[in-house]
Order: structure tokens, then sequence, then C-alpha cells
């Protein structure tokens, strides 16, 4: 986004005098969008920072938040997107969004543990969106297994909404000890020594978040933005940059991402009320650079530490012994202003807080004619004759089928933590490896149909869909980030979209007791005609498991077990994969946030966990119950038999609506028969509805039983076949 | 052959160039482009057509990204 007249005008009044070329561009970057958050910083205060259960260490405002694990232990971890590089070229633009969020986490000297992709993609039989969603997939999947951080979990969504423009947010979690963690907080002082290490700089990447920032064009001018990830450099700096971090060497350490160079001073001086003194010339460039394109190239892989006179030998040697470039380009002062030298000639001289925090724009949210479609009733359906028909239909959307196809190409595995990997469990769950048997869950999840029929309640949804997927593996929920992906903020129709969505996560958050620690705002996801993707939040949330080995999956595990349901069914099939997939209709109302159902139901499921009186549980979710059960059975290889009589419902008249409404606040559990009188007990102490409506069988089919009478069956082969081959089905032609 | 245009970065290429080629001495390589290179056995009797029909599949088939890279189609034999 280029500068407007009153920026120029403001920036004249800031100097007192006409700005240099350097001084615009620098403004330019740093006012942008994408690093200054002008439109929606007003907005994002309304999320909650803390919760009474989780011990906040660094929350907003860093290049990642921290928060406490265990007594000693923190967890880093934070979300990006990379939707406009990953449209212009899919490959290197996702690579470098995992780039870019692995260095993130290690700016407060964790290591990084896993990643994980959301994944909002076109139609995978537009040839122009596949070809999109295999470049995703694979620069993710090159990255991610060169520089040996595990991917173990994500959510993917198929629209034809963002045929031209995916959204693409990735997240990383790190871990690291709070000693390490306070020695980089400690920040700079007047005369500490700005280091870059790192890739060399060079013309790459030139004022890429102003690019992120307008619109996408239709034409190849685009190509300066392009950048090309390295992770062979990423790794040696992740090595490099631990180190530095345990041995207590580095007083901050900083990320050079969007804004490079001067986003990245700027935002440290502005913070810690210093000035700096800079010489652009003494950096390691791959080419002859202008003191400009120094200034705010986004060349990638470099990161900024900030070291005092004394320990500077011995970072030296690490860097060298990596074989890391480094040069050390300037030094702290009480000035306030960043004044930048070039050969002995002064550029640039701009106070350092007036640059970091631009002033805020006020933007004019209105709702559009077509928000209409998600506040009726939806329209009224004829209810399949054929049920395990429509079950086995809604299995094989794209949206709701085995995700093998994009996960199997990543290395899931690396590093040994993951107990739960993909496909077993709603979320994953990693080990510390401290031989405590202490672990963690993480999961990521936004539903794009939701946001953009009902963006409050859809967004409300995305975070208790992922408290409820934590939850299901029995890990208690700690804190989210956040990451909205919106339209364009200039226009209100697209900018009520995402103020709903932020006070719709913050509503939910605050009723969860989840803090949100950190988040992204991403806007200008249209396409080059003005049309905004589906507004998508997408959240991150991480949880605390205090044995892994007890980690709940989401397959059944033996016959005989008792199948139970958690939570109440509403007749709710507004924005449902069910209306989707079988009747071809987005619209109506989706289903109500229960925020108070919710901490009933998970205090139940992890009461329960905690005493060993479940063996898996599962959330319902996209799909219904029918879609639930499925679910458990085809990843376990069982059967299983469910009596829908015995489900509890309020209003509900039909049986379509029972086995497809997307109701908040469920969870099928998995109960041993001798587990039933505690089962019965805890429920009734923690008010929580639950209901057995089944059991675990060995007999390679689902049957659904009403009125008596069996109304449905749906053999297992049939299903896997349904939910595993339908994606790289649709993909692979 | 497909490589990277020429303002973009080749980290592939530069790993070679600095890992392999500087470090034995060859000092005189001032630079190293990694990239691919594909075969087409075409059933054509005229070269250009042949040419042509190559250019539009990776063109069409996204056998290459237009906004990252080059390609140079020939005849080989």
């Amino acid at each position: 986004m280029p500068l407007s007249r009153e920026d120029i005008e403001e920036i004249r009044r800031i100097l007192g005098r006409e700005p240099t070329r350097e001084e615009l561009a620098m403004f330019e970057a740093q006012w942008s969008e994408h690093c200054s958050y002008r439109s929606s910083r007003r907005l994002l205060k309304l999320l909650p920072e803390e919760g009474s259960r989780t011990r906040v260490l660094v929350g907003r405002g860093r290049d990642a938040p921290a928060i406490e694990l265990f007594p000693g232990v923190a967890i880093v971890f934070k979300i990006e997107s990379h939707n406009h590089p990953s449209a212009v070229d899919p490959y290197n633009g996702a690579a470098t969004g995992i780039g870019g969020i692995v260095r993130d986490v290690l700016t407060l000297g964790a290591k990084p543990i896993a990643l994980l992709d959301m994944l909002y993609l076109g139609d995978p039989r537009n040839p122009h969106a596949n070809w999109i969603a295999r470049g995703v997939v694979k620069g993710i999947s090159d990255y991610g297994n060169r520089i040996g951080v595990p991917t173990v979990a994500g959510d993917t969504w198929f629209d034809p909404a963002f045929n031209k423009q995916p959204l693409v947010n990735v997240a990383c979690v790190g871990i690291v000890d709070t000693k390490t963690l306070a020695s980089v907080l400690r920040g700079p002082r007047e005369g500490d020594l700005v280091l870059i290490a790192g890739n060399p700089t060079g013309r790459d990447g030139l004022l890429g978040s102003s690019f992120a920032s307008k619109p996408l064009e239709d034409s190849d001018s685009d190509i300066a933005a392009v950048q090309v990830g390295d992770p062979l450099m990423e790794k040696l700096l992740i090595d490099a940059v631990t180190e530095i971090a345990r041995r207590g060497l580095a007083k901050l350490i900083k990320d050079l991402g969007g804004g490079g160079l001067t986003t990245a001073i700027s935002e440290v001086a502005a913070d810690h009320n210093l000035g700096v003194e800079l010489h652009l010339d003494a950096l390691h460039t791959r080419q002859e650079l202008t003191p400009l394109e120094i200034l705010v190239s986004e060349s990638q892989e470099r990161m900024l530490l900030v070291v005092d006179e004394s320990s500077l030998p011995e970072v030296e040697k690490i860097l060298r012994r990596y074989e890391v470039p480094y040069s050390i380009i300037g030094r702290f002062d009480g000035s306030g202003r960043i004044r930048a030298f070039f050969k002995g000639r002064l550029v640039a001289d701009v106070p350092a807080r007036e640059l970091a925090k631009p002033r805020t724009l006020y933007r004019e949210a209105r709702p559009p004619i077509e928000a209409l479609k998600g506040i009726a009733p939806p329209p009224p359906v004829r209810e399949p004759e054929d049920l395990a028909k429509a079950a086995l239909k809604v299995l094989s959307s794209p949206n709701i089928a085995s995700k093998r196809w994009i996960y199997e190409q990543y290395d899931h595995e690396v590093g040994i933590r993951t107990v739960l990997k993909p496909g077993y469990g709603d979320a994953a769950v990693l080990r510390l490896l401290d031989g405590s048997g202490r672990g963690l869950a993480v999961k990521g999840d936004a539903n794009p149909r939701y946001t953009s029929l009902n963006p409050f309640s859809g967004a409300a949804n995305s975070v208790a869909e992922c408290f409820r997927n934590l939850v299901a593996t029995g890990a208690q929920p700690l804190a989210i980030v956040d990451e909205i992906n919106a339209g364009n903020p200039e226009k209100p129709h697209h900018y009520w979209f995402f103020d709903q969505m932020v006070k719709g996560v913050a509503w939910m958050a605050s009723e969860l007791d989840l803090p949100v620690v950190g988040g992204k705002v991403s806007f200008y996801n249209e396409d080059a005609s003005g049309r905004q993707v589906k507004p998508t939040a997408t959240i991150v949330g991480v949880g605390r498991i205090d044995n892994v080995e007890r980690a709940l999956p989401a397959c059944f595990s033996q016959p005989r077990n008792l199948i139970a349901i958690v939570g109440v069914t509403y007749p709710e099939l507004g924005g449902s994969e069910y209306l989707y997939a079988v009747h071809g209709i987005e619209a109506g109302e989706v289903p109500r946030p229960r925020p108070a159902s919710e901490l009933r139901a998970a205090s139940l499921v992890l009461d329960l966990a905690s005493r060993g009186a479940i063996a898996s549980a599962h959330d319902i979710g996209s799909g219904g119950l029918a879609t639930a059960i499925l679910e458990a059975c085809v990843c376990s290889g069982l059967g299983a038999s469910v009596d829908l009589d015995m489900v509890p419902s309020r209003g509900i008249e039909r049986l379509d609506q029972l086995l497809f409404s997307e109701t908040q606040a469920r969870y099928i559990i998995e109960v041993p028969r001798e587990a039933l009188p505690t089962l019965e007990r805890l429920a009734r102490e923690r008010g929580a509805r639950v209901a057995v409506i089944g059991e675990v069988r060995d007999s390679g089919e689902v049957e659904l039983r009403s009125g008596g009478k069996r109304i449905a069956s749906i053999g297992l082969e049939e299903a896997r076949e349904a939910y595993e081959s339908s994606l790289p089905r649709a993909l692979e032609w | 052959m497909i490589t990277s245009k020429k303002g973009v970065r080749d980290p592939e290429g530069e790993a070679i160039h600095r890992q392999l080629v500087l470090k034995k001495g060859y000092d005189r390589v001032k630079g190293v482009r990694a990239g691919k290179y594909l075969l087409f056995l075409v059933d054509e009797e005229d070269p250009q057509r042949a040419l042509s029909y190559v250019r539009e599949l990776c063109e069409k088939l996204r056998i290459y990204n237009p906004v990252v890279h080059d390609i140079e189609v020939r005849i080989h034999s």
C-alpha cells in the first residue's frame, strides 16, 4: 500500500522537513498494514491477553509470545500468513512462510519442534487452483523437511473462492527453558551492538510487505516481491541462534521479516526508548545495493541480534563455526532516532517511535447485503431417502475426507516427539523428551464457510473447535494465537467481516478463559476483480498434557466398549458440510457458539481422561455426528452400532438433522463398560448431558438404528474408500 | 531448461558455487545457476512446430511458473 497524501504530510510534520527517498521508503515499509496493523490495532485490543489457567510469559507485541507449559518450561508459538506470495509463486511463497514463522519462534531462543499448516485452497478440479495446492504443499514439505522440523497438524479446506488467492496460514511451536527466555528478554542498552546474521541481503523481496498490503494484480510486475527460501541457511540459523541464546549471549533477537531492516530496527529502538546509528555499507550483501534497497529489502533467512561488546567474541565464534555470515552494522544510543549512514553520508534520520507506530486508521464497517444469507434459517431441503449414501457423500467431501495426501508429504516424525500422529488424534500430541512423560497438544482450525456466513459466530466457533480438539486428546487448553484473513480494509463491506471476526474470537476466547497471546492480520485477500475470498479466522491452540501415555486418540480402540455422546444436538444445519455436499447449499444461520456448554463438556472429558475412564474421544465438528462416528471407525478398522433415539436432542424433527447437525460443544467418547458408573456420576457432578448411544463392534460396518429398526448400514470398506481416496482423486487427475 | 529468472535467488546454485566449486579452488567460476532439464521426445517432422508444441505444454501444464522461471526450449537432436 503506497503512502497516502495524509501520510506524507504527517512524515513532513514528524521530520520538520522534506523526507529523503530512503526515509520515504522506510515509512512506506513500516507503515504498511502488514507491519504496523494500522487498520486493525484498535479492534485487536479487544482480544483477552490473560487467562486464569495460563501464565503468559511474553504477551502480544513481540515477534512471538511465550507461555509457561510446566514450571521452568516455556512454549513459544506463533501463526503467520503467506497468502499473497503463495498466490504468485505457490512453492516459494509457502516455503518462505515456514521460514518466517520458524524465525519468529527463534527470537525467544526457543528450539522449533513442530509446524502446523492451515491451508484454504481452491477447487482441486480447477487447474490453476490445483497447481497452487500442489505447489503450496510441496513448498511446505521441502522446506520443513530440510530444516528438520516436523509438520504435525493443520487444517485444510477447499472452496472455489480460493481458486486465485489461497490462504496459507502456518504456525510454529518452539520450546525453551525460562532461563534462556529471560536472557533474550533483557533488551538493548546504550552502546550495545546491532548484528545481522544469515543470508547476504539482496534485491529480492523489495517492499514485500507493502506488496502484501494491496490487492493482487494480474501481471508479472510483482516479480521483485518473490522470494526464494533457503532452508539450508535456515537450519544453520536455527542451530547457531539457539546456541547463542542458550549460552546467554544475546540480549534480544529479532527476525528480519516484513519491512526488513527498517521494521526490525525501528521496533526494537522504539520498544526500548533508544536510538541507533547504522552503517549500511557494513552489511554483507549479495550484490551492489543502494542504501534504500538495504533498508527495505526483505531477503529471507536473516536475523538481528543485540549483543554487548563483551559477548561479541563468543557470538562471532559460534556464527563462524556454523558458517553463518554476519556483520555488525551499528550501535544503540540514547538519541531516540534512527540514523542511517552509507559510506559516511547520512541518508536517513528519523525518530524511532514515530516510525514504528503510525497513527491508527479508522475504517468504516458495513455489512453487505450478502450477509443476510447467514442470518436466516437455511432453506428447506428434502430428506435423502438413503441416509447411508448421504453420510458417505459427506465423508468423501474434500473438506472432511482424509488429508493423508497432504500430510504424507511431510515428515511428521522427525525429532521423535510426536505421540499422536496426523489422522489419529483430534490434535497432535508431542512429548517433551525430558524423560518425564509430560507433553503438549497443538491444533489449528478454521471454517471459511462459517465465517463467510456469519463472521462473529464463525470465528467464535473456530476458537471453540480448537478448544475441543485439544480437550479431545486429554489436554488442558492454555492459550491460542489467531490469524484473521480478510479482504480490503478500505472497503466497508469487506472490513465488516474483519470487525466481526475479531469480536467473535475475542468473545469466545474470554468466555473459555483462553488468552489470545499473539496473532497476525492479513488484509487485501481479494482477487484482481476485487472480490474478497471467504474471510477466515484461523486459530491455533496449545494445551498441556501431564502424561502423554494417556493422550486420547480419536479412533475407537476396543470392541464392546460403549459409545457415548457428550452434549445436546439442535437442528443446526446452516452452513453445514451436509447442506453443501449433499444439497449444494451454502446458506443459513451457522451453529450457535455455546461457551457454557463447551466448558461443562470439556471439564467432563478432561476429568474422565485423567481417571483413565475413556478410551478415545473425538470432537463432533464438520459433518456432524454421522461423520464423527464414521471417522472413529475408519481410522481404527472397528465397526459400531448406534441407536439414534438415544442421542439427547432438542427440536430435531428428522434424522438428517440429527446425523448432520453441526451443533457445537459435543464429543463422541468411547467408554469401557466398567467405567459407566464413573461416567454417570461425573456427568451429574459436572452438569454435562451425556448419553450412551451404542457400542464399538468388530463387525465391519456402522449400523444406525432408530425406532427399534435398522435404518442404515455403512460397510467399513466402503467408508474407508470414501474417506481415504476422495482427496487424492480430486487432486490427481 | 528451466531456471529461475535473473532477479530471483537460487539457493541451490549458490550452495553448489560456494560449497563445491569455490572450495575446491575453481575460483574463475563467477556464478552457478541450478535448474531443471527435461528431454521431450516429440512425434513431429517440423522442428519449429515441435518447439512451439513443447513450449505450449510447459506453459499450459505449469511445468514451470512463468512468474519466477525462464525456460529455454531447443532441439536436442
